[in-house]
């Protein structure tokens, strides 16, 4: 059996902690094992089943301790049973396995079992001072003087008598709300306390093995705000695939907090997870080098689009046309694409396409683009798009052109046209072949 | 990187010298400190992996045999946007058959996708990333450069300085596909951190000259020759237009005298052909 006591700082020295952030801690708990309870003023789990999958005693006890750190716990420890783990917390040990645990039990002090508290001024009267003067007093003393709690928690304590906890039953929705100690002006300040809310939700969503594919902050404003800002605001973040990795989302996170300007101080934070989906988690490897370093590519792009905005991050789609200006459709990355491709045509076309054609020097019938230009192949006629029109700018997409492959010395190989329809036949600069 | 084991080649037990190794003249190495010696004049072989250039004449001048992973490379040309996809078609090509993704960032103008399927593009494996100002474009570059996603990234970076040309190219290292930075000739004068940089130029006879002015090894000093044509117009050359150098009216080719002709030939041969070239209207 393998305890481990999560310790929670009380706010102040007399209170214990709210009811709101054990059961936080809890639900962060819940992704190591399924066999997590609350006792007095910590969370206590029991994780002998989950150290493989978590890669060793070491590795789970350094992640519970630098991500329980971040949670705000103040002391974790490690014991063979729950009471032991706690008292050890209590008393600010950590490993309860370096020594047998008769010996480190016995020298805490006896108030860091909750058992003995009632009857703390009787026991120190008769001269206990630690948890191992208490045991030695004889058993049928204590029995009869004092209730039958202290004797069933000690012998909990020492692993003699087994132990019946109430287990902790996952929420089926995540929303959840931390108060911060104190009042943010600036918005990307939030996410320092948005990062524990979203420990908190990655922790459910592994627990749940499921990922987020939208999950929303909501900030209250404080209570001196001025009448003009308002409750608070609050901000939705989509991503493409359901992830739960907590350096992606805060990243994101982070970057739309960036944008946001906060109308007033803000007092309060409330995370919901809005979009969860079950999320296929793929085997590691047993051979190293089949690993790839590194994000995905979408993950990347996420970012890039979370800053850029989704409009320049994108993927070309074909289209059947063939007017040049409409063959290729840029979308942003992260939609999915047409499952089944267009056909594309196969006459030759650039590599780059200029936007909107640049109109040509025209010298003695023969179009300049820094110096004289050859025509090297030509022409090809397109003509199409008489049904197509643009209601906003109210034009007809009408194409009547003959595209030639011009080369010039400088810029290399252009695609330029001249169009037939107009009164004075122009020349345009369309493409390059780059 | 040792040929023969140690023993092999220097083994005071042999007292005949075996007929496959020749006496040693005073002065030459050992077989086994000859191959372990880089020279000053080699070409250096890079660590990491590279992917081939898909020409021929430029691999034999890479180190390694192709773009370098792991690394940036500089493509510096006087006009950006005029050679690009056509130096770095093949390679494209095999990155998109591979399944990976071609990431460009900061384009000096739109991609067009029908013609980058020339080059092997696939619409599945492009990302056009619209970065317009030079911070975007340098952070971009970064983040994806950092990700390690993309299996092959081209950044336009026209104002980048060196400081930040070596902070990417530090964080290259842990990148396996190869990153490329586009910038103008001008950058040439500058000194940077990327171990392979090209000056690239659009020849007139379907060919790119590049020069390589800085690899491991020692500067190339020739120009190379690359054949390339770009965007499918392999397919409607004819074969007169193999050639579009003789067909310049102002060069005067050595064949045909510059004469008031030679501006009219090449000026009918567009506008109305002779009977023997077999002229190719593409008309939809």
């Amino acid at each position: 059996m393998l305890w481990s006591a999560l310790l929670l700082p009380a706010p102040d020295d007399t209170a214990s902690p709210t009811d709101a952030a054990l059961q936080a801690l809890a639900i962060w708990a819940l992704q190591f094992t399924p066999r997590v309870a609350v006792a007095d003023e910590a969370v206590v789990m029991e994780l002998a089943a989950s150290v493989r999958l978590f890669g060793g005693w070491r590795a789970l006890r350094e992640r519970v301790a630098s991500e329980g750190a971040e949670l705000g716990v103040r002391q974790v420890a490690w014991a063979p049973n729950s009471l032991a783990a706690l008292a050890l917390a209590r008393a600010g040990v950590d490993d309860g396995f370096r020594q047998p645990l008769d010996v480190s039990l016995d020298a805490l002090p006896m108030e860091t079992l909750s058992a003995v508290r009632p009857h703390r001024l009787t026991l120190a009267h008769i001269g206990c001072r630690t948890l191992g003067d208490v045991r030695r007093l004889p058993r049928g003393g204590i029995g009869r003087r004092f209730d039958k709690q202290l004797l069933a928690a000690l012998d909990q304590a020492y692993g003699r008598a087994p132990e019946v906890h109430r287990w902790i039953a996952l929420p089926e929705r995540f929303a959840q709300r931390l108060e911060l100690m104190f009042r943010v002006d600036d918005a990307p300040a939030l996410l320092f306390g948005a990062r524990r809310l979203l420990l908190s939700l990655c922790g459910w969503l592994a627990a749940r093995h499921s990922g987020t594919t939208a999950f929303t902050l909501r900030w209250a404003h404080d209570a001196m705000r001025s009448k003009a800002a308002g409750e608070g605001g609050e901000i939705t973040i989509r991503t493409a695939e359901p992830t739960r990795d907590i350096e992606h989302l805060c990243r994101l996170l982070g970057e739309h907090l960036a944008r946001v300007e906060l109308l007033a101080p803000v007092g309060d934070l409330v995370l919901t997870a809005d979009t969860v989906m079950p999320l296929e988690e793929t085997s590691a490897s047993l051979l190293p080098d089949t690993v790839r370093q590194g994000e995905t590519l979408h993950l990347v792009l996420e970012r890039l689009a979370a800053r850029l905005g989704p409009q320049r991050v994108l993927r070309p789609v074909l289209c059947e046309d063939h007017r040049p200006e409409w063959m290729c459709r840029w979308q942003p990355a992260a939609e999915p694409l047409p499952r089944k491709p267009a056909m594309a045509s196969e006459l030759p076309q650039p590599g780059f396409i200029l936007s909107a054609p640049l109109k040509l020097l025209v010298r003695g019938n023969r179009p300049y683009y820094q110096g004289e230009l050859q025509m090297l192949a030509g022409p090809q006629r397109v003509d199409g798009g008489w049904w197509d029109r643009d209601e906003a700018a109210g034009q007809m997409r009408h194409v009547v052109r003959d595209y030639w492959v011009a080369q010039s010395q400088q810029a290399g190989v252009l695609w330029v046209f001249q169009t037939r329809l107009d009164e004075a036949p122009a020349w345009y600069l369309h493409g390059v072949y780059a | 990187m040792q040929a023969a084991p140690a023993w092999q080649a220097d083994d005071p037990l042999a007292t005949t010298p075996s007929p496959s190794r020749p006496a040693r003249q005073p002065g030459e190495l050992p077989a086994a400190v000859a191959a372990a010696l880089w020279r000053g004049d080699q070409l250096g072989s890079p660590v990491s992996a590279v992917s081939p250039s898909g020409f021929a004449a430029l691999d034999a001048q890479l180190p390694g045999g192709g773009w370098p992973g792991h690394a940036v490379t500089e493509i510096l040309s006087a006009q950006s946007g005029t050679l690009e996809w056509r130096l770095l078609g093949p390679l494209l090509r095999q990155v998109c058959a591979a399944g990976r993704s071609v990431v460009v960032v900061g384009p000096p103008r739109q991609p067009h996708l029908p013609g980058l399927r020339f080059e092997g593009v696939t619409e599945r494996h492009l990302v056009w990333v619209q970065a317009d100002t030079a911070s975007e474009r340098l952070w971009s570059a970064e983040q994806l450069v950092k990700a390690n996603a993309c299996g092959a990234l081209i950044a336009w970076l026209p104002q980048a300085r060196p400081e930040q040309v070596r902070r990417l190219q530090v964080l290259a290292s842990s990148c396996e596909g190869p990153v490329f930075l586009c910038r103008p000739a001008t950058a040439a004068h500058e000194s940077s951190a990327a171990p392979l940089r090209l000056l690239a130029r659009v020849g007139v006879d379907w060919e790119l000259l590049v020069d390589v002015f800085k690899r491991k090894g020692p500067p190339l000093e020739t120009t190379l020759h690359l054949p390339s044509v770009p965007g499918g117009l392999q397919a409607i050359l004819t074969p007169r237009l193999h050639k579009p150098s003789t067909l310049l009216p102002r060069d005067p080719a050595p064949q045909t005298a510059p004469s008031p002709f030679s501006r009219e030939a090449g000026h009918a041969l567009v506008s109305a052909p002779a009977a023997g070239t077999r002229r190719h209207r593409l008309a939809h």
